[in-house]
């Protein structure tokens, strides 16, 4: 390895740390913003970011009635709702990004948006 | 050098049957190190050896063929992995092919660190391109750092060979 070896090779590394610092600025910027979208029939009818302070109820009108949306802090659930199922009801708290609850009969959706994240790699 | 002189096209099938059976035994050994996409890179020793004896253009038939029989034989023909390789034995062939016409100032080790750390970069590309997302970019540093080992230890393998050669001279017969 001559001198413009030991260069090249500070230069690689300075680049994958400076690539790396910015990557961690990126990701940290991008996890503040997690958000949670309620969707009635195909509409985005509310994005709240979280987290929220204290606790909060809202009341969405569905295809089958009206159901109610409970947020507290971080996380959301379906308090209430008039469908047959009740598996929105029952599935509780969702909190992290692409968590989602839906209520096929009445067609409510709420979902948790947030930082991207890579979920596997295969090789 | 003629174009189609036999001494070179007799070298650079053996170039390229070598580089296959390197990629193919790699692909067998197992990686120590829990991370996806990190190998040694010992095909690049034949790539780097084809460029510096015939220039880009021999390099890069040397590079695709091999990359082209490895996959056959290994049964991943036209899979991912082989959008990958192809994509990264394309850019480390560029890399090291314009390092060593354009500079005078790197020896074989940067020459071949440089393709290593290209050949990463270009796979990183075909995987953000065939995934469809960016997010994949998160991966970036850890590939960088990775293409510095192994692009030492193959530069130092064939630093040992030309070394070899000034003192017997066996590849001038094949550059004839």
């Amino acid at each position: 390895m001559n001198r413009a070896d030991k260069f090249l090779l500070a230069g690689i590394l300075l680049v994958s740390l400076l690539s790396l610092m910015g990557m961690y600025g990126l990701f940290s910027s991008a996890v503040n913003t997690t958000q949670a979208i309620v969707v009635v029939r195909g509409a985005i009818i509310r994005r709240i970011t979280l987290p929220v302070a204290g606790k909060s109820t809202f009341v969405v009108q569905g295809r089958v009635g009206a159901a109610t949306v409970e947020i507290e802090g971080d996380r959301v659930r379906m308090r209430e709702a008039h469908c047959s199922g009740q598996v929105c009801v029952n599935q509780g708290w969702v909190s992290h990004p692409g968590q989602t609850i839906v209520c096929i009969p009445g067609e409510i959706l709420v979902r948790i948006e947030g930082a991207a994240a890579v979920d596997a790699i295969t090789r | 050098m003629k174009r189609f002189g036999t001494h070179r096209v007799v070298f650079l099938a053996l170039l390229i049957a070598m580089g296959t059976a390197l990629h193919v035994v790699e692909a067998l050994l197992p990686i120590p190190l829990p991370i996806p996409g990190v190998k040694l890179g010992l095909a690049n020793i034949v790539t780097l050896l084809a460029i510096y004896l015939y220039g880009f253009r021999d390099g890069l038939t040397v590079a695709l063929m091999r990359v082209l029989l490895g996959s056959l034989i290994g049964g991943v023909f036209l899979a991912p992995g082989f959008l990958l390789g192809i994509c990264g034995a394309f850019f480390s062939t560029l890399v090291m092919a314009a390092l060593l016409r354009y500079t005078r100032c790197f020896t074989v080790i940067g020459i071949s660190m440089a393709g290593a750390v290209g050949h990463n970069l270009g796979q990183l590309l075909a995987a953000s391109l065939l995934l469809q997302s960016s997010a994949i970019i998160f991966y970036l540093p850890v590939l960088i750092l990775a293409g510095i080992p192994s692009g030492i230890f193959t530069g130092y393998l064939l630093k040992t060979l030309i070394e070899h050669n000034h003192k017997t001279g066996i590849l001038n017969y094949y550059n004839s």
